[in-house]
């Protein structure tokens, strides 16, 4: 059992990003009903953006330590991308209360117009993102040797996980977002800003995909195509942890990071066909995903 | 005026669009296309049809339909180049066959989920087909695909055609599309075709009047399987190769695009007007602009925003408006196209 460890612990790591990447999708897919298939495209975007906020920073290297532009991007690239999502929310006022599918064709169509607006403006060819040395490199423990980027991109996706749940399960706003979802007209008649409310919960949701595609930029590269490469597996495991559930979906990327994990140690070719074939497991078995609550999503 | 109501029957429009693509050969050459880009348009709208009997007339949103069109095309290489065929009809039966059979199989998982869930399973299966596709690489070769196959000839008998020819093979792909547009017409307009309109309506309603809509739902998805591994094979002979590009999800995700931007949620003609829209913007705008799919993707976003019936109805729209201005007498119910939810409305 014990050669199993080290594949558990590279799964579970992998897993926590998987969840992260799927955390602003389950955040819009859970308080407004709406599949974003977006998702992808703005977490590219913002990966993108981090690389013009790292270029900015370029030549003030001398005053300003490599941490800190970092840090910046992974603050003013999500925000620079919540603008963007905030345009796109205002766009598709004219679907809600329709079918979902035309909310999903829309975003859909939109993930194609910013997947070619990169290629445009920054072409097809791939960057990379650098990363401060503080994280970058690899650490020893025990026998084994282990990247520290990624052992910072685990821990930040927990955070980031707790942040997201603390500020849905245990605030005001929380509570507020709930019920909007809930029952939008009681809502209103409390008084509450429904429409604000959900353009803000739509910003906050493709700023978390930003955030994603910062963190997920050293570990995958930037290209235009990266989109397809985390909104497939988001969706997914949105799904497999069932629509609505937040817990749900943190599982179901824990699911799928182990699914990856161990069939990529055992059967390489296999590993991304493996998570596809988990997700109709279950499906088959059970109509919601794993947590998955009654929703106009599934009718 | 006798004649002008003729055009408006289906019979009429039926006959227009086949003889629109008859002559097609005839002057296209001088508007400044090429004889293929006809072939691709034919084949790509049996694809839109089959497509659209899943989304458009039983509501099941596909985005995965590539899988059936890439089956297709392997099963006729495949048979092509490992068992050495030489025959046409068996090859395209092969194609039917086992783009039904994936169908049919992924159905069996489908038939019961709804909704969000049935998109996603699609998406899921999709990727399985594609993956598959890549990954067996002593049947498929991957990435590289399968190469150098023959425009097999079309034999009737005593009689064969040549079809290396992209003029020949053109008409030959035309029969193939009238065939298949008059049997889904047909199919469409069968007690069956009623039964999945109603069911695309209200799934609850129909299964209390007494139907199995599941056993429906799997029949409808795996013809319309079937006719796009058909269109697959038809396909692979057009390029005289098949390649794994047509499974994945952008080109799934391109024939929901072309039928819905032609209106077919609405209509039986929308995903022939939508394909012919999708090769004619590819060829106009792909001559001025690398990104054209920028533009037809923010022209998909208005479709879907302010026209979800799509070119066809716009097209309504306007004939209504001419109707109202020059038809007064005629007193025709003006037809409101725009009812808030089209997709609850039944297809003209």
């Amino acid at each position: 059992m014990l050669y199993l460890i080290p594949h558990l612990i590279n799964g579970i790591g992998l897993g926590l990003l998987f969840a992260l990447i799927a955390l602003g999708f389950t955040l819009i897919v859970g308080v407004m009903e709406l599949i974003n298939l977006a998702h992808g495209s703005l977490f590219a975007l913002g990966a993108y953006f981090a690389l013009v906020v790292l270029g900015v920073f370029q030549p003030l290297q001398e005053i300003t330590s490599p941490l800190f532009s970092y840090g910046v991007a992974l603050v003013l690239a999500p925000l620079g991308v919540a603008v963007v999502g905030m345009g796109l929310e205002v766009g598709m006022r004219r679907t809600y209360g329709k079918d979902p599918l035309y909310g999903l064709l829309f975003t859909f169509g939109a993930a194609l117009v910013i997947e070619e607006a990169i290629r445009v403006i920054w072409g097809s060819v791939e960057y990379s993102l650098d990363v401060p040395d503080l994280i970058s490199g690899s650490i020893l423990l025990g026998n084994l040797i282990y990247s520290k980027y990624r052992i910072f991109a685990s821990f930040f996706s927990i955070i980031l996980i707790v942040l997201v749940w603390y500020l849905i399960e245990r605030t005001k706003m929380g509570a507020i977002i709930k019920a909007g979802a809930h029952d939008s007209e009681m809502v209103r008649a409390l008084g509450i800003n429904i429409t604000r409310l959900r353009l803000f919960v739509f910003a906050f949701g493709t700023a978390l995909a930003a955030i994603a595609g910062v963190i997920m930029a050293p570990i995958w590269g930037i290209r235009p195509h990266v989109g397809v490469d985390a909104v497939i597996p988001a969706f997914l495991i949105v799904v497999l942890g069932g629509v609505g559930s937040f817990w749900g979906s943190v599982m179901a990327g824990l699911m799928v990071g182990l699914t990856a994990g161990l069939t990529g140690a055992y059967a390489s070719d296999w590993s991304i066909v493996s998570i596809y074939i988990l997700l109709i497991v279950v499906i088959t078995f059970r109509r919601r995903g794993l947590f998955g609550k009654a929703s106009k999503l599934d009718i | 005026m006798k004649l002008l109501r003729m055009v408006g029957t289906d019979f009429g429009k039926m006959l227009f669009v086949l003889l629109f693509f008859a002559s097609l050969p005839f002057w296209i050459n001088h508007v400044g296309f090429y004889q293929y880009i006809g072939v691709e348009i034919l084949i790509w709208c049996t694809y839109a049809m089959a497509f659209n009997l899943a989304l458009g007339y039983t509501g099941l949103p596909s985005f995965g339909h590539g899988a059936f069109l890439g089956v297709g095309a392997y099963a006729m290489a495949i048979y092509q180049l490992n068992f050495a065929g030489q025959s046409l009809w068996l090859g395209l039966s092969f194609a039917l066959l086992f783009g039904a059979m994936a169908g049919g199989l992924v159905a069996l998982f489908l038939s019961h989920r709804r909704g969000i869930y049935f998109a996603l399973m699609t998406v899921a299966f999709g990727q399985v087909f594609w993956f598959i596709a890549i990954k067996w690489r002593s049947l498929t070769k991957g990435e590289d695909g399968l190469l150098n196959l023959q425009r097999l000839p079309a034999q009737f008998g005593l009689i064969s055609f040549n079809l290396d020819e992209n003029f020949s093979y053109y008409f030959f792909t035309l029969a193939v599309f009238a065939f298949t547009l008059i049997m889904l017409w047909i199919l469409i307009h069968s007690p069956f075709g009623h039964i999945i309109q109603a069911l695309k309506q209200n799934e609850m309603r129909t299964r209390f009047i007494g139907y199995d809509v599941r056993v429906f739902k799997w029949i409808s998805f795996t013809i319309s399987a079937g006719i796009s591994g058909l269109a697959g094979g038809m396909f692979a002979l057009a390029q005289q190769s098949a390649f794994p590009d047509v499974m994945n999800l952008q080109w799934s995700g391109i024939i929901v695009m072309m039928v819905i931007i032609g209106g077919g949620l609405v209509s039986f003609w929308g995903p022939i007007v939508g394909t012919i829209f999708y090769f004619v913007a590819r060829d106009l705008l792909g001559a001025y602009t690398e990104t054209w799919m920028l533009w037809f993707g923010l022209t998909f976003m208005l479709i879907i925003l302010f026209q979800p019936e799509g070119l066809v109805g716009i097209w309504r729209k306007v004939g209504a408006g001419l109707n109202r201005k020059y038809f007064q007498a005629a007193s025709i119910p003006s037809q409101d196209v725009s009812l808030p939810d089209s997709s609850l409305q039944q297809i003209k």
